[in-house]
């Protein structure tokens, strides 16, 4: 197919019907907004249904309806949007339903600007509702791997029966990139009958399933949790993905950065490399679970001699960092998170005052 | 050819169509003719990549950009600036109205229409048949009718805006040119020019253009473009 030019928000739209989604539920916010205006032109083009919920509360738990009668959901919202959606998270997390969340990041605390941030990692990462669960996050650094990683959200989601999320900072959804997409999602999942509660005619067996995330029996409840573990530790071994850039140098600076972000830092480290320094860049594509084994030894290096960690937040990932190097390099952070993208300049500067 | 437009240009299309990238070129290139240039953001329906990121570049150029109140730059509030209504009752040689995009973000034209309708102006449509929902000349007709019955206004010519950023071929242009005549023999809307990206032009073969066309340096780059 040829390639046509396409806003973040509207390509993770197509995406999603490509990947056979027929279910969109969604509550408007800036600036994400425009992935519901496409999917509502573009769902009845194909039998799907998008429904704009009377909030994310709502929107939270008309997707856990949908996935536990055992079909490909989606919704997507920005960061206060995701905080009202956590409380469902956590249920879907627990009963084992799979379902894609896709946050386009706004600045925050609290109703915070419209701006591309990237201050919902912890978020992400760490929990956002409540309880033992973990969610399996993919960090896309422009449109072609955002349309790329919404159709993998699927596959993931049903291979672990749990809500994936794609996180993407402002500029993700909202600038424009030509974008190629993949063939359609032909796949259906094999293991419905492990959770859902319908779709008789596509399963293999009439097993009766019960969509509930309350387990007032220790045992049952320690149990449930173990499932859980079981497949975060699986995720570990078989789903991390990153980037390595300028990493088969002798680079005297390892950064790690994702999103928007990372590409900002390319542009820094091509320019440094003109002036003969050489600066290598570590991008995790998956944030959970994160390329732990792959910074440690990134980060230890020879010629490596420190790692900076640059977000556009007040410094999340960059715990994580200092996790994986285990104090073998001093890490340091650089990030800016009003709104305004670090220039490659300011990168640049930070960089040099660090060899 | 040159271009020669003057007078109220309202810029509109279907969203994402190159509406902003399109203003601000055409009003730097009139500005280098002599011509006296005003530019009013319009763009109340999208919250990045509009008129006003690229203030202080045309001002530099002498370009009069009217904005609403600085404090409000990053809101995503539809205000309209009352100077808006001024510049359209003494407009300069050439007032370039950038509206936002699809039939949604012209409904601030019909706020104007009191203003407007007194006046002769170019609505001018942009199309780039590489975006959804304008691949196709029907696609490009229900936009336009789309837009006229929000804006209360009619479309009176079209720009062909064919592009895939930094992917563009001479391909693309040629395609997009030979698009945007079907949809003007459909419509019956005179080509006001095309748009092409300054570094391509020694490629092409520019007779096969019988339109104007307008030189584009792109002026709204992610960040890692802004070197």
């Amino acid at each position: 197919m040829a390639k046509v030019l396409m806003k973040g928000n509207e390509a993770i739209g197509e995406a999603a019907i490509r990947a056979g989604c027929k279910n969109y539920f969604a509550y408007p916010i800036t600036p994400q907004s425009e992935v519901a205006e496409y999917l509502a032109k573009r769902m009845p083009e194909v039998d799907g249904v998008f429904l704009q919920g009377e909030s994310e509360v709502a929107v939270g738990y008309m997707i856990f309806g949908a996935a536990g009668a055992g079909e490909r959901v989606m919704t997507t919202s920005s960061s206060p949007g995701i905080s009202l959606m956590s409380e469902a998270i956590s249920y879907i997390a627990a009963a084992q339903c799979p379902a894609v969340f896709v946050n386009i990041m706004r600045g925050g605390p609290g109703l915070g600007g419209i701006l591309p941030s990237q201050g919902d990692y912890f978020q992400a990462t760490k929990g956002g509702g409540h309880g033992d669960y973990r969610l399996l996050v993919l960090a896309p650094d422009g449109v072609q791997e955002a349309v790329e990683m919404t159709m993998k959200a699927f596959t993931l989601a049903e291979k672990y029966r749990g809500p994936v999320m794609i996180l993407g900072d402002g500029l993700i959804g909202q600038m424009m990139e030509p974008v190629e997409f993949p063939d359609d999602l032909k796949t259906e999942p094999t293991n419905k009958d492990d959770w859902a509660t319908s779709g008789m005619s596509t399963r293999k067996s009439n097993k009766r399933n019960l969509v509930r995330s309350l387990f007032l029996d220790p045992k049952e409840l320690n149990d449930n949790n173990l499932a859980l573990k079981a497949k975060y530790e699986q995720m570990k071994k078989e789903e991390v993905l990153y980037e390595g850039y300028n990493t088969d140098t002798d680079y005297s600076i390892l950064i790690v950065s994702y999103g928007t972000m990372s590409r900002v830092c390319k542009t820094s480290i091509d320019m440094m490399k003109q002036e003969g320094i050489e600066v290598g860049l570590l991008r995790p594509k998956t944030l959970f679970p994160f390329p732990e084994k792959e910074i440690f030894k990134a980060s230890t290096k020879e010629s490596c001699k420190s790692v900076i960690s640059i977000e556009m937040s007040m410094g999340q990932m960059v715990e994580d960092v200092e996790r994986c190097v285990k104090g073998q390099r001093k890490v340091d952070f650089y990030g800016e998170c009003g709104g305004d993208i670090p220039a490659p300049e300011t990168i640049i500067n930070i960089i040099k005052g660090l060899l | 050819m040159n271009i020669d437009i003057k007078g109220i240009v309202v810029i509109c299309g279907n969203y994402g169509s190159g509406k902003t990238e399109t203003a601000v070129n055409l009003a730097a290139a009139r500005k280098k003719d002599g011509v006296d240039v005003k530019i009013a953001d319009l763009d109340l329906v999208n919250p990045y990549f509009r008129t006003r990121e690229v203030r202080v570049s045309l001002e530099k150029m002498g370009i009069d950009v009217v904005l609403p109140n600085k404090k409000y730059m990053h809101a995503d509030l539809p205000i309209l600036a009352p100077a808006v209504a001024g510049m359209i009752q003494k407009p300069s040689e050439l007032t370039i109205l950038d509206a936002g995009g699809d039939d949604a973000g012209v409904t601030v034209l019909a706020a104007l229409y009191d203003h407007l309708s007194r006046k002769k102006v170019h609505m001018l449509q942009v199309i780039n048949p590489f975006r959804p929902f304008t691949e196709n000349v029907k696609g490009c007709i229900r936009i336009k009718e789309e837009i006229e019955r929000s804006s209360k206004m009619k479309i009176t010519g079209l720009v062909g805006n064919a592009n895939l950023i930094d992917e563009t071929i001479p391909d693309h242009i040629y395609k997009g040119y030979d698009f945007l005549k079907d949809v003007s023999k459909e419509t019956g809307l005179k080509i006001e020019f095309i748009t092409i990206v300054s570094h391509l032009i020694p490629q092409l073969e520019m007779d096969r253009f019988t339109c104007p066309v307008l030189k584009i340096n792109r002026k709204l780059n992610p960040p890692w473009k802004r070197v």
